[in-house]
């Protein structure tokens, strides 16, 4: 009984990982650039796919090909951001949204021309036998799915609160005009956001891709969740991703467990309607709501 | 007959007659989806005019849907009861998704909506005893009108009933969105803090087209399930919601026609791509993406923008000095003083920002606050006038208690500030911005409104008249006809000050009025605060300007660290020795070789 409890929570939590750092990207974007990313879920099945065809269509090694394949996304996102982005700067909050969606439907419709909408599987080098410990049983991927995961939310957190470059970006989240002022050059930290977010969408999406299925349509559902969290941990804020990521991904595993694994997928959405009814502003969000 | 109203018989016309020019079935189905995605489209535009974007609006349309079919398929109600009872079900959803989620804005009330409407597909999906979930809800019933055997049959049919539900639309999203609803809501997008003190709540004008836009979506739900006569989860898809908000802002957000042309445009255009095959969707993005980043104001803008080319308006007669008429006076009984703060403290952490600040305006009076920066004048004026809770203590409006009102109520009452920095609702014609801020005078309700009664063409008419006047008393009755953001800064003050006067004010707050004007500007505004005093009006005002303060003030109250350390007449506080020690100064410094 317990150990079935605990046994869902550690799931829950690998599966929070990769949501975490989809919900960081997002959250990362928003916050600096004030554009929501309705094209994240795809950026994270171009994760997922570049994997695929690097190691398992071209037989690079996994963990060069996992590398690539993350530089490939941000490559994606520097180039997004340069040509589409940067253009529709100024404009109302919509104007950028939508862009983002028509994005996210050519990219999705460019995948299935590419890779045909058939779902595959990642042969990945580990062992499919699961390891055990104490009451609990983990495949090796997952394992090390978690701690890829772990290792690049304390990366990210590092490189924001430490460098240089991190402390520009911090400086723009906070004023873009005062950071400008001050010899930031604002242009080069968005499209460093934006590549970097997209890097992270790529990660989560190359790991979870190599737990479970890759498919074109893959990063719909990926996206809808990612929005949940970063609701719940406010808008632009690093630390209410990485809460709200591992929350929902507990809570979804719970819930597909116990309750019904149909709602599991609503799961995310119940939970910030209910915040929200508490804590409008998400449960870290310090700096109010944001136009 | 005006060039408009031509135009729009022609249109009316040829939307009647197209079924007869022997249009095939095809198109007429392509018709009447374009028409059930304008009316979609519609109630999202009016939504997105006070700036907010509803993302999950197809589930309304959904609720809508399937409340309409499953009341046919289970209890065999006839479409004519179903289709009402759809719309008014995805009426009352949106109500109480808006109770919830209007007080939050921008891109958190998209990403709720979203979620809103994602919660919905999935109950949809898993509740298969009542829906049959992915399977799909066959079997609704054609539409009919009131018995089997007047049920509508032929495409031609239902394309005469969605002309006419599409027509409601636009009756309905003009009359709102052409009147003070629709100044309402755009107020709330251009500049919500004066949209609120100007005695517009934002809450309530937000909840209003909420609920109408779902209405809408509902009836058109309604006729989907009774057209379509099959339902699936699909229609809570998020594409679907793409496809309206693309529809409306290529179309034009905000205006009127957008939605309707955004809708043709986009119901045709993916029909048109099929010849492409595979690369259709692929083809639909690509479009997609160019008309956001070429075209982000919408094609009725572009239309427009040709055709205004052509002409240009008449100037306005200039009368500018001319005076207007005031408001009334304040609560009931004239002995209490305009205005009483008593004992108010505001504490932020620790500091205290006011602290135990006490005083009152007489009628007729102009009182000035002043003090250094930080001593708490702003704090005061935002506790007045409702955007900041007080700590402890009262604000007495005449003899009513008006502490903890919310802004708009407190305007409502006759108190209105203007703000220290330039307020404005920048993308608006001067005109409309004191025509938005007349709000509060207005008497006639929504059914007045959505029927241009006569009384409320009257009521348009004397608003638009008392904005003038407005105008012309500041001088700016030349400029009636610029937006407001194109005006220099000093006449944006000027506006400002319209602004204020517009809901007939009988006591006006101004927050440093002079900061930024030069000096003939300074001398003309004191000119103006004294014509303001001459209708009635009683005015306190914070400024920064000793020669304004000293030359037109009645009496004076200093503030230092949140605490009044002298009230008096101009001269007492010249002479005042803690107040030349605190704020005004010896003049030494100057004085000195």
């Amino acid at each position: 009984m317990l150990a079935e409890l605990v046994q869902h929570v550690v799931n829950g939590l690998i599966l929070g990982g990769g949501y975490a750092l989809m919900g960081i990207g997002l959250t990362l974007i928003f916050g600096i650039m004030r554009v929501v990313n309705f094209a994240h879920g795809e950026l994270y099945m171009l994760g997922a796919f570049f994997l695929y065809t690097l190691f398992s269509l071209w037989g690079i090694n996994f963990f060069a090909a996992s590398l690539l394949a993350v530089a490939g996304v941000a490559l994606v996102g520097a180039v997004v951001e340069r040509l589409i982005l940067r253009r529709l700067r100024g404009q109302p909050i919509e104007i950028p949204m939508l862009a983002t969606v028509a994005l996210s439907v050519i990219i999705q419709n460019a995948a299935i021309l590419a890779w045909d909408p058939s779902p595959k599987t990642i042969r990945h080098p580990f062992s499919p036998v699961p390891l055990t410990f104490g009451p609990v049983h983990v495949v090796a991927i997952r394992v090390f799915a978690g701690a890829v995961a772990v290792g690049l939310i304390v990366g990210a957190h590092l490189f924001i609160q430490k460098t240089r470059l991190g402390r520009a970006m911090r400086a723009t989240f906070q004023d873009t005009d005062m950071a400008r002022l001050t010899g930031v050059d604002v242009d080069r930290i968005y499209l460093f956001t934006f590549a970097f977010g997209a890097a992270l969408a790529g990660a989560s999406g190359a790991l979870l891709g190599a737990v479970f299925w890759v498919y074109p349509a893959m990063g719909d559902l990926a996206a809808l969740k990612s929005f949940a969290i970063v609701i719940m941990g406010g808008l632009g804020n690093f630390l209410g991703a990485i809460v709200g990521g591992l929350l929902l991904g507990v809570a979804e595993s719970l819930g597909a467990g116990y309750i019904s694994s149909g709602y599991k997928d609503a799961i995310g959405f119940v939970l910030i309607i209910v915040l929200l009814l508490w804590r409008p502003q998400g449960l870290f969000g310090g700096k109010g709501l944001v136009r | 007959m005006t060039v408009r109203s031509a135009w729009g018989i022609a249109g009316g016309a040829l939307a009647l007659a197209l079924p007869l020019l022997g249009v095939d079935d095809y198109y007429l189905h392509l018709l009447v989806m374009a028409g059930l995605f304008y009316v979609l489209a519609a109630g999202m535009n009016l939504l997105l005019a006070s700036g907010q974007l509803n993302l999950g609006h197809t589930a309304f349309f959904g609720l809508g849907a399937y409340a309409s079919g499953l009341l046919g398929v289970h209890y065999g109600l006839s479409p004519l009861w179903t289709l009402p009872a759809g719309a008014l079900f995805s009426g009352i959803a949106g109500w109480l998704l808006g109770l919830v989620t209007l007080r939050l804005r921008g891109a958190y009330f998209v990403l709720v909506t979203i979620g809103f409407a994602e919660v919905i597909r999935l109950v949809v999906t898993n509740w298969t005893d009542l829906t049959q979930g992915p399977m799909g809800l066959a079997g609704v019933p054609p539409f009919n009108l009131g018995a089997e055997r007047f049920a509508l049959t032929s495409k031609r049919h239902y394309y005469y009933l969605m002309l006419a539900l599409a027509g409601a639309t636009l009756w309905i999203t003009a009359r709102l969105l052409d009147s003070r609803v629709g100044r309402a809501l755009r107020a709330v997008k251009e500049n919500e803090a004066l949209a609120e003190s100007s005695g517009i709540s934002a809450y309530r004008y937000t909840l209003l087209a909420m609920v109408i836009a779902c209405l809408l979506a509902g009836a058109a739900g309604g006729f989907y399930a009774h057209y379509i006569t099959f339902l699936s989860p699909e229609l809570f898809g998020f594409q679907n919601t793409v496809t309206m908000a693309v529809m409306v802002v290529a179309g034009g957000q905000g205006t009127v026609l957008g939605p309707a042309v955004g809708a043709l445009v986009f119901t045709f255009a993916p029909e048109l791509l099929r010849m492409a095959a595979f690369y259709r969707m692929l083809l639909y993005g690509v479009i997609l993406l160019l008309v956001v980043m070429f075209m982000p104001r919408g094609l009725v803008f572009y239309l427009r923008r040709l055709a205004a080319s052509r002409a240009s308006g008449p100037a306005a007669a200039a009368r500018d000095g001319a005076p207007f008429e005031a408001g009334t006076g304040v609560g009931e009984s004239a002995a209490s003083p305009a205005l009483t703060v008593e004992h108010v403290t505001v504490r932020f952490g620790g500091l205290a920002a006011v602290d135990d600040l006490s005083l009152a305006l007489g009628r007729g009076e102009i009182l000035a606050l002043i003090g250094p920066n930080g001593a708490g004048k702003s704090t005061a004026f935002n506790v007045i006038t409702g955007f900041q809770a007080a700590g402890t203590g009262r604000v007495r409006f005449g003899s009513d208690d008006i502490t903890g009102d919310p802004p708009y109520r407190i305007a409502g009452r006759g108190l209105v500030r203007m703000f220290q920095r330039t307020s404005i609702f920048p993308d608006s014609s001067a005109l409309d911005n004191v025509l938005t801020a007349c709000h509060r005078l207005a008497r006639t309700g929504l059914a007045g409104v959505l029927c241009m009664s006569r009384a409320n063409r009257a009521e348009e008419r004397g608003q638009v008249e008392r904005a003038r006047d407005l105008l012309a008393f500041v001088g700016l009755g030349h400029k009636e006809g610029e937006l407001a953001r194109m005006l220099s800064c000093g006449e944006q003050r000027l506006l400002g000050l319209a602004i204020a006067l517009a809901p007939a004010p009988s006591v006006l707050l101004l927050d440093e009025p002079a900061a930024g004007l030069n000096a003939v500007e300074t001398a003309r505004l004191m000119g103006l605060i004294e014509g303001i005093r001459g209708h009635g009006l009683s005015v306190l005002l914070v400024e920064h300007d000793m020669k304004l303060v000293m030359g037109l003030c009645d009496r004076v109250v200093v503030l230092n660290y949140g605490v009044k350390i002298a009230e008096g007449t101009p001269a007492e506080i010249q002479r005042h020795q803690e107040v030349i020690r605190a704020y005004l100064g010896t003049g030494d410094a100057v004085a000195r070789p």
